[in-house]
């Protein structure tokens, strides 16, 4: 036993206290960001006009949504399932470079899974599992190989789609655009411009194809709805201080409409004002839409993101979120995308794995008669005193 | 392994491990069963199964199947004993399903010594693991035209349980179920 649970018991009840204060705050802070949301649900084009002021003269790093054509609090019943659509769903997965470990490289394993709605036949699979070495780790860190397993997950996803029968949907997990922490590095950023012109090549041909991609936000915890009213209730003297103006902070999107939308039901359809979407133009350009997949009595919001080309055609949309829903309704009660948890599955990388893989190359280079640098100190104590944790995904 | 492969290793079935090239060990099928994993019971939560999820978990998922096998006997220098074999496997040897050819090999070595561990496993259900054994061993005798191997294993079991009027009616009853 490593802590000391005398002195976190005593922080425990003082993070107890804190919360029911907090919990008390955001309920006055809910009631009139309903009431705000409620009142200004019309102002459509107002709202977006301001938006866009603010964030051009005041605010540049303003992350809200803007309103298009639906209303604030529109909801919209679920639609009846396309007769016939593909649904392909990948994620992906990696075994990060650790300079303890007896070796270097870095591994990223994209899993990949669809179905054809209207047939009993069971999904297929796919796996591609990529070694990373030699000059490749060249500067290599974990932001950099989660934008590759990105990438990976969807140049996987393009090829499926050339492959399969039309109409298809194509599924990730989170937001629909790529992203990177360290974007503003020299070196990243440069491999980050280069990944996302491939990118939105991806998402040209997916357009051609006509295919609906979208990215499944699960448990978001988003405000982007909410920094679109403190943006609606700010008065002209307040917005020179935008960037701290937030009398409605800690209030999520998904508490907001969970009041709104009926199990099955999806919001209005927003833009999405950032810096980082600003590349996604015209037919590009990131919507999302929330979606209660819940049951009657216990809502479960997701965040559902999709390029314009798809707010643009109703099909497209209906059979999304009736493809959504049908898929979270799949799982039973923890609502979440079947195939999105299976593509997970496909791809995840355990701890076993990754022991595997360093073994191989081990073997392989004694083989060859090179000599192994052999993991830290570090590591090989952590590992005989059996501290070590499934590998993460 | 894929729900979808099991069709192969059955209860009752005579499988063998190779510890090295001269030494074997016989074991029979005693239990096979599937655990189902935290998904499954997830998806029988919902309303209605689609086939295709139910196809997803049994075509495409691993799911933890495990067999229990019994120690029968072992091969030695080309020799089969009955009795039980002098070192057991080790952890993630092969285990193989045995062709009718091995499985005429060895239940016709000796006489039935075999049967003995079987009957001695009083917390398996003895009297389905003989017949099941005993059914397929037979028609694996009869297709080179040994139709009395079956008679004789009867015979045999007879004579080892006849102070044991309960057991012996437990296995004829399953053997005769099975006709």
């Amino acid at each position: 036993m490593s802590l000391d649970f005398l002195q976190v018991s005593q922080q425990v009840q003082q993070l107890g206290e804190k919360a029911v204060q907090h919990q008390l705050d955001l309920k006055d802070k809910l009631t009139q960001t309903s009431e705000l949301l409620a009142e200004r649900s019309q102002d459509i084009e107002k709202l977006g006009q301001k938006v866009l002021e603010v964030a051009h003269n005041y605010d540049p790093t303003l992350r809200c949504a803007i309103p298009i054509q639906e209303a604030l609090n529109d909801h919209f019943p679920l639609p009846d399932l396309p007769e016939q659509v593909t649904l392909i769903a990948a994620d992906g997965s990696q075994i990060f470079a650790d300079r303890h470990a007896e070796v270097d490289y870095c591994l990223v394993n994209t899993g990949a899974i669809w179905m054809r709605y209207g047939l009993p036949d069971a999904p297929k699979t796919s796996i591609q599992s990529q070694l990373i070495f030699a000059e490749e780790m060249e500067g290599m860190s974990d932001d950099r190989l989660s934008l590759q397993r990105d990438m990976a997950e969807r140049v996987r996803l393009l090829e499926l789609a050339r492959q399969v029968q039309a109409p298809l949907i194509t599924l990730t997990d989170g937001p629909l655009e790529i992203w990177t922490t360290t974007l503003e590095e020299g070196r990243v950023a440069g491999e980050f411009k280069k990944n996302l012109e491939k990118y939105l090549d991806i998402l040209h041909s997916l357009r051609e194809l006509n295919a609906t991609p979208a990215g499944y936000v699960d448990k978001p915890g988003a405000d982007l709805m909410v920094r679109l009213l403190e943006v609606a209730s700010a008065k002209d003297e307040d917005l020179a201080q935008m960037r701290t103006y937030r009398p409605f902070k800690g209030v999520t999107d998904s508490v907001l409409y969970e009041y709104i939308l009926q199990p099955g039901e999806r919001s209005a359809v927003f833009g999405i004002q950032s810096r980082s979407s600003k590349p996604y133009q015209n037919e590009l350009a990131l919507h999302f839409f929330y979606l209660n997949v819940g049951r009657p009595g216990n809502p479960y919001l997701a965040r559902v993101e999709i390029p314009r080309w798809v707010v643009d055609a109703p099909t497209l949309m209906d059979n999304l979120h009736a493809v959504l829903v049908s898929q979270c309704e799949m799982i039973g009660a923890r609502r979440y995308p079947y195939l999105l948890h299976r593509a997970h599955e496909t791809a995840v990388v355990s701890i076993e794995d990754k022991e595997q893989v360093t073994q191989m190359i081990v073997r392989e280079l004694h083989k060859r008669g090179l000599e192994v640098a052999g993991q830290s100190a570090k590591q090989y104590n952590k590992d005989v005193s059996g501290t070590r944790t499934r590998y993460g995904t | 392994m894929p729900v979808a492969q099991i069709d192969a290793p059955s209860f009752g079935a005579l499988v063998r491990v190779v510890l090295d090239g001269d030494y074997q060990v016989y074991g029979m099928i005693h239990d096979i069963h599937i655990d189902d994993d935290g998904l499954v019971r997830q998806l029988v939560t919902a309303e209605g199964v689609e086939e295709a999820i139910i196809a997803d978990n049994r075509v495409n998922r691993n799911v933890p199947l495990e067999m229990s096998v019994l120690a029968v006997g072992y091969k030695l220098d080309g020799k089969v004993s009955h009795l039980l074999p002098p070192r057991p496997p080790l952890s993630l040897d092969v285990i193989y399903l045995c062709t009718s050819d091995e499985v005429r090999e060895f239940t016709s070595s000796g006489r039935f010594g075999y049967f003995r561990h079987l009957l001695r496993a009083t917390d398996l259900p003895v009297g389905e693991l003989l017949a099941a054994h005993i059914q397929q061993a037979g028609a694996m005798h009869a297709e080179t035209g040994n139709v009395e191997w079956k008679n004789a294993a009867t015979q045999e079991l007879i004579t080892l349980l006849r102070d044991d009027y309960a057991m012996l009616m437990s296995v004829l009853g399953a053997l005769g179920d099975m006709g």
